[in-house]
């Protein structure tokens, strides 16, 4: 079943700047999708415009087979969870239990300290249960809004920069967290490298959609890039050097995950054997909680 | 302006509350269905403009401050509907998390700050600017300027009346002396009101460059729904100047019911030397006062028609229709 | 002679907040505490015999005594409510002489420590909930928590601009007609309120993302327990005493 499906969307300001051209996308139940582009081109607008916040639009959104209309605006919202770029517009209750409970008491759900238990862990702050909001830093704060809007259980979670303004630790455990996460999503960010670590596929939007595919597949339309106004991730820059160089690259990389893969088969392909892991944990637990995409990484034991 | 709790007579915040509940009521069954919800967060952050802006103190000479009170500013943007409940929720605000102004002199508070000063505002507001239309934005300002002068010296001529009264009821157990509170209310508001016309005008012409959409020509008459025929706008601006006046009116009734014989009781005790009084209320001043209330209020009546009937007379003229 | 100067409160919304839970004050349920305290206050109002005043005076200040809020605190607080008291109170010894004014003094005193202990022990969202259910109309409730937030927001808004100010030179001016100066002023307060207005409309969204429909109701499960009846039966029947022997020293 399709969660969530966009036919020719168009939506203008009402001081008639256009803010969205034509955008089709369509996600099934597990679809990690991220939307990339420049500041300026819509990618926010759309987030808030599937959670019901901006109509009237042209065209059809339809979510879990419903239709997204002004009257119908209110009821969809609940199936969606809309991560705002800066938590201080969603965190809103004195102490970090009773903001994630927010969302689930509004909604009259049952089962609400178990629901908030479920998402402090899921987002990873079960020991700030009872901190207070206005004390946390900018990384748990966000955190505290994620777990508040899982909290709600939805069909579709929609991110908008999740990465923006985090520090590299908690950058690296946000995506790692939205990486092991088994949820419906729809990012909209242009760190790049976050988006190729979490994301299947992606969509280049500026207005309008320029193009859509995979990251590895975006990566190599340099055209479309530039003329985004986006950069590309330094793994791939590097590794079009080594293709420059010679080197037999068949796809530009835009993971480490990926970047490895293609490094071992260079080296391998030189005649070398490598066998590799990468784990970023230490091996003090038990299971590896990595899932394991490919079969050759760098081990390195810490 | 914030009145604390003790200071007014029981009767006085009584009858405070009684008006306050009534105008409030009026209010939100009227406005009920007209406020959207996405109003809200705009009404909101107005008020808690307000708020802010009510902690600024500016100084008038002398070494003393004065601060802003926002009626006015609040009803030209968002209406006076709006406004009423706006100023409730910022004097509402103030004293329970502040104690700035008590919770059984809430109701008077509320009805000065909250209904009284943005009613004046609107009311001399919506009948100025006709007339100053000629004189382009120039004109629009100094109708606001006047409109945010009127809110806050009525304002405070209705605390210091309700002061007074409470002074006389009470046989000087509550309240403030009349020599004293009507004076000096009036005197420092006349003052302050400068500021509060100054301040009002620059933020409007500041907004007015910024973000005209708040201030739309068509501004707070098409919010509240009501067209803007200029006759009907005229008519509610006078309608609420009239309100504003009936509520004073209670004050008067309970002054002409209790009051002499408290003022009575104010002069023997103080003639028997129960303490170092210096100053002596003479009888007639509450008299005085209530009928210069009522002569405004008639003056003002008058001034009224006559305006409507000019304008009418202009428009004829000039084959408006 | 004067600057124009600004006077922050936002420390005691911060104040308020981080203590309200731990006191046994802030256990009870803000319907109680509300209405317990304003039976209080009614009461402190009305009386005018000086014994029952000052009684009520020290009732007041026994239950700050009592409600753990520091000291500092209860000052500071109480020193914002001041200046009318005080100034009522001179216009009344003037005209009738000072046990009246001291008795002014006493009275509104009692009234605003209660309150102030009733502010102190019970955090805004707990009692914009409990007026709720106590009834007061819900666009009141939800305007004043709205507006509580988004206070905060334009202070945030206002210190940035300021410090931008004064890291331009800008010192504030001599008098309400020093045009510049004025000009300046004003263009901070619109351009403080033209920022804020998009970022309440954000918060807005934010409310409404999870769910939020305009009410209060709901959010606050707490049911009235025998510590809250206890704590309002004890007020209620201290205020009617007060009241009772009032009357009858009347009579």
């Amino acid at each position: 079943m399709k969660v969530l499906d966009i036919q020719g969307l168009s939506f203008a300001y009402e001081d008639g700047t256009v803010a969205l051209k034509d955008v089709s996308l369509s996600l099934e139940k597990g679809d990690k999708v991220a939307i990339v582009g420049p500041n300026g081109a819509g990618k926010s607008t759309l987030l808030h415009l599937i959670a019901g916040f901006r109509t009237p639009f042209s065209g059809t959104v339809v979510i879990d087979e419903k239709r997204l209309d002004e009257k119908s605006a209110d009821s969809l919202r609940m199936r969606i969870g809309l991560l705002f770029q800066d938590p201080e517009d969603q965190v809103f209750m004195p102490t970090v239990k009773e903001d994630v409970a927010f969302g689930p008491r509004n909604l009259k759900m049952d089962d609400i300290d178990l629901r908030i238990a479920r998402a402090l862990s899921t987002a990873g702050i079960e020991g700030l249960a009872n901190r207070k909001t206005h004390k946390l830093s900018f990384g748990m704060k966000k955190r505290t809004a994620l777990a508040g809007v899982l909290a709600m259980d939805p069909s579709l979670l929609l991110l908008d920069e999740p990465t923006a303004g985090l520090d590299p630790r908690a950058r690296a455990d946000l995506i790692s967290l939205l990486k092991e996460m088994d949820k419906t999503m729809l990012i909209a960010t242009h760190d790049i490298e976050a988006v190729a670590e979490v994301a299947d596929r992606a969509l280049v939007l500026n207005i309008g959609v320029v193009a859509r595919g995979t990251m590895r597949e975006l990566v190599m339309d340099r055209e479309v890039f530039r003329q985004a106004g986006l950069e590309m991730p330094p793994i791939s820059k590097l590794f079009e050097v080594l293709k420059v160089m010679g080197y037999t690259i068949t796809e530009l990389p835009v993971s480490m995950d990926q970047a490895v893969c293609e490094l071992t088969k260079v080296i391998e392909e030189g005649g070398s054997h490598t066998h590799a892991h990468i784990h970023e944990h230490d091996h003090s637990k038990a299971s590896d909680t990595h899932p394991h995409t490919n079969v050759n990484r760098v081990h390195r034991a810490r | 302006m914030h009145i604390p709790d003790g200071l007014m007579d029981p009767s006085v915040a009584l009858v405070g509350w009684v008006e306050f509940a009534v105008a409030i009521s009026l209010v939100l069954l009227v406005s009920g269905r007209k406020i959207r919800e996405q109003d809200l967060p705009r009404v909101a952050i107005l008020a808690a403009g307000i708020f802010v802006a009510q902690m600024v103190n500016f100084p008038i000479g002398g070494g003393t401050t004065g601060h802003l009170i926002g009626g006015a500013l609040f009803a030209i943007i968002a209406g006076p509907y709006m406004a009423i409940l706006g100023m409730t929720v910022v004097i509402l605000i103030q004293a329970l998390m502040f104690g700035d102004g008590g919770i059984t002199a809430l109701g008077l508070n509320a009805l000065n700050m909250a209904v009284i000063a943005p009613l004046a505002g609107w009311g001399v507001f919506g009948l100025l600017e006709p007339l100053y239309a000629s004189g382009g934005r120039l004109g629009r300002w100094a109708a606001a300027a006047a409109a945010s002068w009127a809110s806050v010296f009525i304002a405070a001529a209705a605390c210091a009346g309700e002061l007074a009264v409470s002074f006389a009821i009470s046989g000087g157990d509550f309240g403030i002396a009349p020599t004293i509170a009507i004076p000096a209310m009036l005197a420092y508001h006349a003052v302050i009101a400068f500021g509060e016309a100054i301040i009002t005008v620059g933020i409007l012409a500041y907004l007015s460059d910024v973000a005209p959409k708040l201030l739309s020509r068509k501004s707070a008459a098409e919010k509240e729904g009501v067209p803007s025929f200029r006759g009907s706008r005229i008519g509610f601006s006078a309608a609420a100047i009239l309100a504003v006046f009936a509520l004073i009116l209670p004050l008067y009734f309970l002054y002409a019911a209790e009051g002499e014989d408290g003022l009575e009781q104010t002069m023997s005790d103080a003639g028997t030397g129960e303490g170092s009084a210096m100053f002596v209320a003479p009888f007639s001043y509450g008299e005085s006062y209530f009928a210069a209330l009522f002569a405004g209020m008639l003056g003002f009546v008058i001034a009224g028609l006559a305006t409507v009937a000019i304008l009418k007379t202009l428009e004829s003229k000039n084959g408006e229709g | 002679m004067g600057s124009v100067g600004f006077w922050r409160k936002e420390l005691r919304i911060g104040l308020q907040d981080d203590r309200a839970e731990s006191t046994w004050l802030g256990r009870l349920d803000a319907r109680a505490k509300l209405v317990g305290i304003l039976i209080f206050v009614i009461a402190c109002a009305i009386l005018t015999a000086p014994e029952l005043v000052y009684a009520s005076l020290v009732i007041s200040l026994g239950i700050s005594a009592v409600s753990s809020l520091r000291p500092a605190y209860l000052i500071a607080s109480y020193a914002a409510a001041l200046p009318f008291i005080l100034l009522a109170a001179f216009s009344v010894t003037i005209t009738v002489g000072w046990d009246r004014g001291a008795l002014m003094i006493a009275r509104t005193s009692a009234c605003v420590l209660a309150l102030i202990v009733l502010v102190g022990t019970t955090s805004s969202f707990d009692l914009f909930a409990g007026l709720r259910r106590l009834g007061v109309p819900k666009v009141l409730t939800t305007l004043s928590l709205l507006v509580q937030k988004y206070i905060g927001l334009l202070g945030q808004e206002l210190s940035r601009m300021t410090t931008a100010r004064k890291a331009r030179g800008f010192r504030g001016g001599k008098s309400l007609l020093d045009k510049y100066a004025l000009r300046v002023i004003s263009n901070t307060a619109g351009m403080v309120f033209v920022r804020s207005a998009g970022r309440a409309d954000r918060a807005y969204e934010g409310l409404k993302s999870r769910g939020f429909d305009g009410d209060l109701v709901g959010w606050r499960q707490t049911r009235i327990k025998s510590g809250d009846l206890a704590f309002l039966s004890v007020l209620a029947a201290v205020s009617i005493s007060l009241l009772a022997l009032q009357a009858g020293l009347i009579a």
